[in-house]
């Protein structure tokens, strides 16, 4: 479905030429800076700089009018005030462009009546021209694998998660935050106010996208609400769809209103149409972005059997049953090992100290060395009754006793053990004092595709939201 | 429909309801005590009399709604109660008569509602009806239209869903003959865009079927 979407959306994400409008050579405007990110995130093709009083910026000549620029070109970043954009988009007609996305802001989510008339006028001309918008009040397009970022030439890895952003803020933090935890996107769209080109068309893009596996969106409201719970219904068949509805509360719908000129609904009314829809809601950034993460991650994964290691050395008991709580409590099932794997794991680390039933506590293989430690992990991952397992791992009990190195060495083995079989395995990392050291080991872990989590709540939640989707999608 | 009236009396809202295939409880319109009172006899008591005009909306506080009324000295001493305590409440009002209709028996008590949102337009709600609706707010919301699965997960989703199953020993409730309802109403809705707002309050849902008690209409 939507297969058409990709040939219409290639001057989208893979333009051949780029014009930005609004570069300055003597002051520091957005133009310029759209100009050098887009350099220094190595686009492959010529960026062209615009700007009326011309000039150069570094050593390219910046075009007085785009009429000025040899040959056509495919894509228009404008930054320029919005009294200009109508004539703009003549000049625009005139080069045969055929995407522009309006950074320029100061449109119905100004000023309801004036800003919604001149955006009709802009649809109209774009119209006539067959020129796509983007926007206007965003910050457009970034697609890390074709080198075209919205992000000051930054660039993260090119990955499987498609991303659609009513905000530029929050696509910048989503991109910044994958960065961090290794969620890699495919593409990410932030499209402002959406006259032309909005959410269901970018859904609809992703979901026909052979580089995209799971998609993400944040939305404040719709202009067209029939057309995006249909989008919504047939995408959540195809991909998996994670939503953040921004301005769920009074003050968030007034913030929305005047932040891209979207009406107020109800928050049960948008949680009940992405229920109906088959798309997983979403509350925040950590939700949203923990989500994507599993979603990235784990593939051929079902069940909601876990089982629980609270402890790699001391301190494993509270914490077990602290993270059981977090796991019952959010959908998945802590159930007891079977006989032969709690035999087992009794004859290797002994049953004194040790809690063999699930959450599980080994605390007592410290004693007998790693490979002893390693062998009751592998024994617990291999019981056919788990489904996934989740270790937790603190940082602050487990330096002291294994050491930076011992540590390194243990992540190795989770590392080599997620890949040498199918069940997910998933590190809990909470915050302590050895904060440096923590980073340092998420870091190793996420680099070999194990999943980090900050707290067992957030793992569970997240596990949960998987399951959610496979759940939805086989009743429908 | 009718044209140029914005809130449809209850035996205008039922008539479209019941031709929509919606089951409602037999509802006539009275002119006359003299016919109320022959509707009560043909219908069978105990009967329920109520205000009928489109300028009252709160048909009970101004003493527009009389209850369980078992003979036809009761049901004649009522209309007249009724038709005079509107005209002291709403001396303006045009009143074309009560509306009579037989007590339907005690069932659970549900509302089911249409309202229109500014984004997605047609939205019913559904939930328990009486205290639980209005304290603790346990509704249920999906867009029109409404298809089979989403009226069972709607009916799933309050929290209150164990009362419609059964509790000390009462008998469950037909919950195909809500989704029934829900997906009939849904298709109303669709096919009537200048509704603005409906109410189905209450709605008495019964081990073998679900029966709409009450029924108020407003037009854009």
């Amino acid at each position: 479905m939507f297969e058409e979407k990709l040939k219409e959306f290639e001057p989208v994400f893979y333009p051949k030429s780029i014009a930005v409008i609004g570069v300055s050579a003597t002051s520091l405007k957005a133009g310029s800076a759209w100009f050098w990110s887009l350099r220094s995130a190595g686009f492959p093709g010529p960026i062209y700089p615009v700007g009326i009083s011309g000039g150069r910026i570094g050593e390219f000549q910046i075009f007085p009018n785009l009429r000025l620029i040899p040959g056509d070109i495919d894509y228009v970043i404008v930054s320029t005030p919005r009294q200009s954009v109508l004539e703009l988009l003549d000049d625009c007609a005139a080069k045969n462009v055929k995407v522009v996305q309006f950074f320029t802001a100061g449109f119905s989510e100004l000023n309801a009546h004036d800003g919604r008339k001149l955006e009709e006028q802009m649809l109209e001309k774009a119209r006539r021209s067959n020129i796509r918008i983007i926007g206007p009040n965003c910050i457009g397009v970034y697609c890390p694998e074709y080198k075209f970022s919205f992000l000051m030439g930054l660039l993260g890895e090119s990955g499987p998660v498609g991303f659609v952003s009513q905000s530029g803020g929050i696509a910048t933090k989503v991109v910044t935050i994958g960065m961090n935890r290794h969620i890699r996107y495919s593409k990410v769209i932030s499209f402002g106010n959406g006259i032309d080109l909005n959410a269901s068309d970018f859904l609809q893009y992703l979901a026909a996208d052979p580089k995209t596996k799971a998609i993400g969106a944040y939305l404040e409201g719709t202009r067209d609400g029939a057309r995006l719970l249909n989008t919504m219904k047939a995408v959540a068949k195809i991909k998996p769809l994670v939503v953040w509805k921004g301005g769920r509360t009074e003050a968030g719908a007034q913030a929305a209103l005047s932040h891209t000129g979207s009406l107020a609904t109800s928050a049960a009314i948008w949680s009940a149409m992405l229920r109906q829809a088959g798309a997983i809601e979403v509350h925040n950034l950590e939700e949203l972005t923990d989500t994507l993460l599993i979603f990235q991650q784990l593939k051929h994964w079902r069940g909601v059997n876990a089982a629980i290691i609270g402890g790699l050395a001391d301190g494993g008991g509270g914490n077990s049953v602290a993270a059981g709580d977090a796991c019952m409590e959010n959908g998945l099932k802590v159930p007891l090992l079977t006989p032969e794997t709690r035999q087992q794991l009794a004859k290797l680390v002994g049953d004194v100290g040790n809690i063999l039933c699930n959450p599980v506590d080994v605390s007592q293989a410290q004693f007998r060395g790693l490979p002893t430690l390693f062998q009751a992990i592998e024994l617990i991952v291999r019981d056919t009754i788990v489904d996934v397992v989740l270790i937790q791992e603190d940082v602050d009990i487990l330096l002291p006793i294994y050491s930076q190195k011992g540590l390194e060495e243990i992540n190795q083995f989770f590392i080599e053990l997620g890949k040498k079989q199918h069940k997910p395995i998933i590190v809990v990392l909470p915050p302590g004092s050895a904060e440096p050291q923590r980073l340092q080991i998420e870091q190793q872990l996420l680099a070999g595709n194990i999943p980090v989590f900050s707290s067992m709540e957030r793992a569970a939640k997240a596990l949960q939201k998987f399951n959610q989707h496979f759940n939805q999608q086989e009743s429908k | 429909m009718i044209k140029g009236q914005k809130l449809l009396t209850e035996v205008e809202s039922k008539e479209l309801l019941k031709k929509a295939g919606i089951p409602v409880v037999e509802t006539k319109l009275a002119r006359t005590k003299q016919e109320a009172i022959a509707i009560s006899k043909e219908m069978g008591f105990p009967v329920a009399l109520k205000i009928s005009s489109p300028d009252v909306v709160h048909k009970s506080d101004a003493g527009g709604v009389k209850l369980g009324l078992s003979s036809a000295a009761q049901v004649g001493k009522a209309y007249s109660e009724i038709i005079s305590s509107i005209e002291k409440a709403y001396p303006e009002a045009e009143i074309q008569g009560v509306s009579v209709q037989r007590m339907a028996e005690p069932g659970v008590e549900m509302i089911l509602g249409m309202s229109k949102d500014p984004q997605f337009g047609p939205v019913l709600m559904f939930g328990l009806g009486g205290v639980l609706v209005e304290v603790l707010k346990d509704v249920s919301f999906r867009i029109v239209p409404v298809t089979e699965r989403d009226a069972r997960e709607m009916i799933r989703e309050i929290k209150g869903y164990p009362i419609l199953e059964g509790y000390r020993g009462k008998k469950p409730v037909s919950i195909p003959a809500l989704e029934q309802l829900i997906v009939k109403l849904s298709r109303f809705v669709e096919e009537n865009p200048q509704i603005k707002e409906l109410d189905l309050n209450p709605v008495f849902a019964y081990p073998d079927k679900a029966l709409a008690v009450d029924a108020r209409i407003v037009l854009e």
